[in-house]
C-alpha cells in the first residue's frame, strides 16, 4: 500500500482556542479536511500491516494525538477511569493508556530527589504530568519490537492499535515503548496500547478541566522519554528488520 | 466470595502482636456495605466493652466500600473506624479521609483492612497487591508524614499511596491524624496508630475493580451522575450571576469570568463554567477566594486538587514565597476549609489579608507534616481562649509560660505556630500534654475550658466537640443530628441539600417531594418548631451519611438531591446511589433495599454507642448540647427572627418525633429490640440484652 494514499497531510491549521474544552471528533474531522477538499475523510481508512510485512516507513501518520496541560490537571484521574472503565469494562488504573498516577505524588522523576523541591507533584509543586502515547511516526518502537506484526495501524485515525487476535502476550512492545505508555492486560495476557477510541478518546471527554486535547498529530517522537535506553534483549524481529534495508541502503 | 463488580472479595487483617497476616471474605460482611458499615460491624464483634483506644485489642478499621475504586464519582473516600482517643469514653467514631489511598486498596485487592495489636517496634505495611509484608520503621519513626512518604515511595516506588502518622500520632497525640496525598486527613485516628506502632500503610496496585453493568450503561450512568453534580457542597447555581445562569445564590461555584488560579504558570482563568459544561466542573468551586478571601485567594492558589474520581476539586493548593523567606517552610502547600483555618485560627488577622493566608499555610505546612488536627477548629479557639482569658498565665508554671512566645501571638505573627504546632505534637511541657490529650481532657483538668465550652462564642457542641452545622444548619435536624455521634458531627447530607443556592419556594416544593412536607425546610432567618418532615429529614440525612461513609461516596458534595439541571427543574436523584451501586455490583439494590441498608449501619452504631456508654439511657446522658444552644442570645427568645436559639421543650419534641421515625424508644432513645431485629441486627439485640441495655 502506498503511504500517499493513506496519510492525510496536515494542512497549518489553527487549533481552538488553548482553553476550549474537548474537540468532538466532527470538529476535529472538520479541521482536518480543511486543507483536503474533496476527500471523505471520515469514511474509515484502514492501514494494515500485512502478514507479509510492508516497509516499516511507509506506515500512515496519524491524524490525532491526545495532549495534556499541566497547568490544568487536578489530579482527579477521571481519564484513566474513563480509558478502562468504557473500553474495558473495568477500572484499572494500570491498564490506562493515559498515565496520571504515576506521576501525581513525585512527578514524572519519582521521589529519588527528596520530597517538597520544585519538581512535579503533590508534593513538589503541584503540576501533574499527564502521559499520553505519541502514536510515533515510524520508527513505531512498540510496533518495531513486536514478533507478530500485532501492532497494526488503523483507521479512521490511524492509530498504532493492538490486534489483540496476532498479540501472543510475549510484552516485548512494553519495553521498547521509550515512553512507557504500552500496558498489559494481566485478565487477557495481551497488551494495549492507545488507540485513541476511533477518534473520539474517553480521556479528552472525561476530563473536567479541558486539562487532555484531542489534537492533530504532530511529531512528539523526539520529546525526552522516560527510558533513555532500549533493553539489549529487545532485537527487532527478523521479519520487521529484513525490510529496513528497503530504505536503509 | 466469587468477585462481583465493585467488591474484590477479601479483607486484609494484620495482627501486628503476633505478625499474622491474614484474609478474610468479604461476603461475611456485606449486609454492612463497607466503609463505616464494616467498622462498626467489627467493633461489635471482636472489641469488648471496657477497652480503651489505645489498647492493642482496639481494631482499627480502614474501610473502603464496593464504589471505592470503581471510578464512579465522588468515590475516594476512606473511614477510619475505631475507638475514639479524643472522647473521654472512648466512643467508637470514625475520621474520614480522601485522595487515592483507597482507590490503590480496592486496585491492590482488598476490601478493607483491619488492624489489630501491637508491634514490638516501629513498623510500616506494604501492600503490594496481594503481597503483604510488615516492614520495620524505626529508620521513619520520629520523622513528619511528609518525610516518612518519601523515603516509603523511594523504597518501593514513587506511584505507591501512603497513609502515614506523623510525630502527633506516635507521640499519641489524642487530635492527631492519619494523612495521605499530602493534605488529605483523617482527623482524631493517628494515635491508635501510634498506639500500635504503625507507622504508615503503604500499597500499590494493579488490579482492576470489575463494573458488572455493560460499558454503555456503565458510561451512560457516569455521565448522566456528572451532570447532576453542581459545586463543591452541592451548590447547583453559581455565586455571582452568570449570563447562562438562570439563579445564583451563595455557594461554592465560585467561578466566573476574570477569576483566575493566579499562581498557575501561567495563570490558568476559571471562566464562566455553565451547568452542561462537564469539562469544566473542576474549574466551578475555586476556592482559594471562599478559605482565604478575595485577592490573596486568587494570588497565591496554583490550581485545585482533590480526590480520586472526583470532578468536584475543593482543595485549594497555594505558592507562598514568604513561607520560604519566612518561616523556613516549602512555598507549595494546600489544604481545604478547617484544614486552611487551623493555622489562621489562632489569629485575629482579617480575611483576604497577607498574614492570614501565611498563617493558613503555615499551619498547614506544620499540621500536615506533625500530623496534628484541629479537632474541627475547637483546638485553636480553645488555645486562644486560654490565652487571651489568662487561663495559661494563672495555671501555668511561669518558666513554662515564660518561655513561649506570646508577643508573636499578640502581634497576629504566624511565626507563633512553629512553636505552638511543635508544643503540641511534641507533648511538651504541661501546656503541650494539656492539648496534646484533647479537649475533652482539658475540660477534665481546667474547669474553666469547660465553662467555655457551654458558650456561643466557644462553638463547642458536648462532650468538648465542636459543632459542625448544627443549629445553624436547619434547625432542630442540625441540632439533632450534632447530638448523635461520639466527635465532631461529620453530616453534610443536610447542608448540601440546604446550601443549593436555589431560590427559597422552590427548595420548599423539593422539600416536600423529598420529606413529605415543604415545611421540613425553614428559611434562614426564621425558624418554626419541630415538625414530622424534621423528622424525615433527620432521618433521611443519618441514612445517608453513613451510606456514603460505607459505600464509600463523599458526603460533603453527595447527596445529589436538587441538581444544576434547569430541564430537570433543579431536582437530583433520590435514587442515585442504588442506581450506582446495582450497575457496580450487578445486584439489583432498590431505593428502599439500599436505606434499609443505611438504617441496619445506622442503628449497629447506636447500639454500639450504648455498648461502649454502658448506658441505655442515650436520650438523657448522650444525645444533648452544650448551654448556649438553648440561651444564645440572651435577649432575644427561641423562633425570634434571625437567631438560631433553640428552645428546650421543643428540641425534646424533635428527639421524640426523630426517635419515632427512627423505631427507637421514646424514653431512652435506643433501638428497640423490634427495630433491630427488623434490620437483620438479632445478634445485635441478644448482645445488648446481656448487657442489660435491650429496651
Amino acid at each position: 500500500m502506498n503511504s500517499d494514499d493513506s496519510v492525510i497531510e496536515m494542512p497549518p491549521i489553527e487549533l481552538a482556542d488553548a482553553s476550549s474544552s474537548a474537540m468532538s471528533r466532527r470538529d476535529f474531522l472538520k479541521i482536518v479536511g480543511a486543507g483536503t477538499a474533496g476527500l471523505v475523510i471520515a469514511q474509515v481508512v484502514c492501514v494494515q500491516v500485512d502478514a507479509a510485512p510492508s516497509a516499516q516507513a511507509d506506515i500512515a501518520k496519524p491524524k490525532g494525538m491526545v495532549i495534556g496541560d499541566p497547568t490544568r490537571c487536578t489530579g482527579c484521574r477521571r481519564c484513566e477511569i474513563a480509558c478502562t472503565s468504557f473500553n474495558d469494562g473495568k477500572n484499572q488504573p494500570s491498564l490506562a493508556r493515559i498515565k496520571v498516577a504515576r506521576n501525581l505524588n513525585f512527578g514524572p522523576d519519582g521521589a529519588q530527589y527528596g520530597y517538597q523541591r520544585q519538581t512535579p507533584g503533590h508534593f513538589g509543586n503541584f503540576l501533574i504530568v499527564q502521559e499520553t502515547c505519541r502514536q510515533c511516526a515510524h520508527p513505531v518502537p512498540c510496533m518495531m519490537a513486536c514478533p507478530n506484526g500485532a501492532i497494526e495501524v488503523t483507521g479512521p485515525v490511524n492509530a498504532r492499535i493492538v490486534n489483540t487476535t496476532k498479540c501472543t502476550g510475549c510484552r516485548q512492545c512494553q519495553a521498547a515503548c521509550p515512553w512507557d505508555m504500552t500496558v498489559f492486560d494481566e485478565q487477557l495476557k495481551k497488551a494495549s496500547k492507545c488507540h485513541l477510541c476511533n477518534g473520539e478518546p474517553e480521556c479528552v471527554k472525561a476530563c473536567p478541566n479541558a486539562a487532555i486535547r484531542f489534537v492533530p498529530w504532530q511529531d512528539r517522537s523526539k520529546d525526552i522519554p522516560k527510558r533513555w535506553v532500549v533493553p539489549a534483549y529487545l532485537a527487532t524481529p527478523p521479519n520487521v528488520s529484513s525490510t529496513c534495508g528497503s530504505c536503509h541502503k | 466470595m466469587a468477585p462481583l463488580g465493585g467488591y474484590r472479595g477479601k479483607i486484609l487483617r494484620i495482627d501486628l502482636s503476633t505478625g499474622k497476616v491474614s484474609s478474610e471474605d468479604t461476603a461475611k460482611y456485606k449486609d454492612f456495605l463497607g466503609g463505616t458499615g464494616l467498622g462498626y460491624k467489627i467493633l461489635w464483634d471482636e472489641v469488648k466493652p471496657g477497652t480503651k483506644a489505645f489498647d492493642p485489642e482496639n481494631r482499627i478499621i480502614f474501610g473502603v466500600g464496593p464504589l471505592t475504586g470503581s471510578g464512579a464519582p465522588l468515590s475516594g473516600r476512606v473511614s477510619i473506624t475505631s475507638l475514639w482517643p479524643n472522647h473521654l469514653n472512648e466512643l467508637p467514631a470514625t475520621g474520614h479521609m480522601g485522595g487515592h489511598w483507597g482507590a490503590e486498596l480496592k486496585f491492590a485487592g482488598w476490601d478493607s483492612i483491619i488492624v489489630q495489636g501491637k508491634a514490638d517496634k516501629p513498623v510500616w505495611i506494604y501492600i503490594n497487591d496481594d503481597k503483604v509484608e510488615i516492614r520495620d520503621a524505626r529508620h521513619l519513626w520520629g520523622n513528619g508524614i511528609f518525610r516518612a512518604t518519601e523515603e516509603i515511595c523511594n523504597e518501593v516506588g514513587s506511584d505507591t499511596q501512603v497513609a502515614a502518622i506523623g510525630q502527633a500520632g506516635e507521640n499519641l497525640v489524642r487530635i492527631a491524624c492519619v494523612m495521605c496525598n499530602r493534605s488529605h486527613s483523617a482527623g482524631g485516628v493517628g494515635g491508635v496508630l501510634g498506639s500500635k506502632n504503625l507507622k504508615a500503610i503503604g500499597i500499590r496496585g494493579t488490579g482492576a475493580v470489575a463494573i458488572a453493568a455493560d460499558k454503555k450503561a456503565w458510561k451512560d450512568l457516569t455521565y448522566e451522575f456528572l451532570s447532576l453534580i453542581g459545586a463543591n457542597n452541592q451548590g447547583v447555581v453559581p455565586r455571582t450571576p452568570q449570563p447562562w445562569a438562570e439563579y445564583y445564590g451563595n455557594t461554592r461555584w465560585t467561578a466566573r469570568k476574570g477569576l483566575y488560579w493566579g499562581s498557575a504558570k501561567p495563570a490558568v482563568e476559571t471562566g464562566e463554567c455553565s451547568a452542561d459544561d462537564l469539562n469544566r466542573i473542576g474549574y466551578r468551586t475555586q476556592k482559594g477566594v471562599l478559605d482565604h478571601g478575595e485577592g490573596v485567594g486568587e494570588k497565591y492558589l496554583v490550581r485545585m486538587g482533590g480526590c480520586h474520581s472526583c470532578p468536584v476539586r475543593c482543595h485549594a493548593y497555594t505558592e507562598i514565597p514568604a513561607l520560604e523567606t519566612k518561616y523556613g517552610v516549602s512555598r507549595f502547600q494546600g489544604n481545604t476549609c478547617t484544614g486552611n483555618s487551623f493555622g489562621s485560627g489562632f489569629f485575629s488577622s482579617p480575611s483576604g489579608s497577607e498574614a492570614r493566608i501565611e498563617a493558613s499555610q503555615l499551619g498547614s505546612a506544620l499540621a500536615d507534616d506533625y500530623g496534628l488536627w484541629s479537632d474541627y477548629g475547637q483546638f485553636p479557639r480553645d488555645f486562644v481562649y486560654g490565652y487571651k482569658s489568662g487561663l495559661f498565665k494563672a495555671k501555668l508554671d511561669p518558666k513554662e509560660y515564660d518561655s513561649i512566645p506570646w508577643k508573636l501571638l499578640d502581634n497576629n505573627d504566624p511565626a507563633f505556630l512553629l512553636d505552638v504546632m511543635k508544643r503540641i505534637a511534641f507533648r511538651t511541657g504541661e501546656l503541650g500534654k494539656a492539648f496534646a490529650d484533647g479537649m475533652p481532657r482539658l475540660e477534665q483538668k481546667w474547669p474553666e475550658i469547660a465553662a467555655y465550652h457551654q458558650t456561643y462564642d466557644s462553638s463547642c457542641w458536648k462532650d468538648a466537640h465542636a459543632k459542625h452545622h448544627s443549629s445553624e444548619a436547619g434547625a432542630q435536624v442540625g441540632a439533632l443530628l450534632n447530638m448523635m455521634y461520639n466527635r465532631d458531627v461529620q453530616c453534610h447530607t443536610h447542608t448540601n441539600f440546604m446550601g443549593s443556592g436555589l431560590p427559597f419556594n422552590l427548595m420548599k416544593e423539593i422539600s416536600g417531594e423529598l420529606f413529605g412536607s415543604p415545611d421540613a425546610l425553614d428559611s434562614s432567618t426564621q425558624y418554626t418548631p419541630m415538625n414530622k418532615g424534621k423528622a424525615v429529614f433527620t432521618k433521611m440525612s443519618l441514612i445517608y451519611l453513613e451510606l456514603h461513609n460505607s459505600l464509600t461516596a463523599c458526603n460533603w458534595t453527595l447527596p445529589l438531591w436538587t441538581s444544576p439541571r434547569k430541564d430537570r427543574k433543579y431536582r437530583g436523584d433520590v435514587a442515585l446511589e442504588s442506581k450506582v451501586l446495582s450497575a457496580v455490583t450487578g445486584e439489583k439494590i432498590s431505593r428502599e433495599e439500599l436505606e434499609a441498608t443505611g438504617l441496619r449501619i445506622l442503628n449497629l452504631f447506636r447500639a454500639l454507642t450504648a455498648r461502649f456508654m454502658n448506658e441505655k439511657d442515650l436520650r438523657n446522658k448522650h444525645d444533648l448540647a452544650n448551654e448556649w444552644v438553648y440561651e444564645y442570645p440572651k435577649d432575644k427568645p427561641a423562633f425570634a427572627a434571625g437567631v438560631t436559639k433553640m428552645d428546650r421543650a421543643d428540641m425534646e419534641l424533635a428527639k421524640d418525633m426523630f426517635y419515632a421515625e427512627m423505631g427507637w424508644d421514646k424514653a431512652t432513645g435506643m433501638p428497640t429490640q423490634q427495630t433491630l431485629e427488623k434490620y437483620g441486627l438479632k445478634q445485635v439485640a441478644e448482645g445488648l440484652k446481656q448487657q442489660g441495655l435491650l429496651v
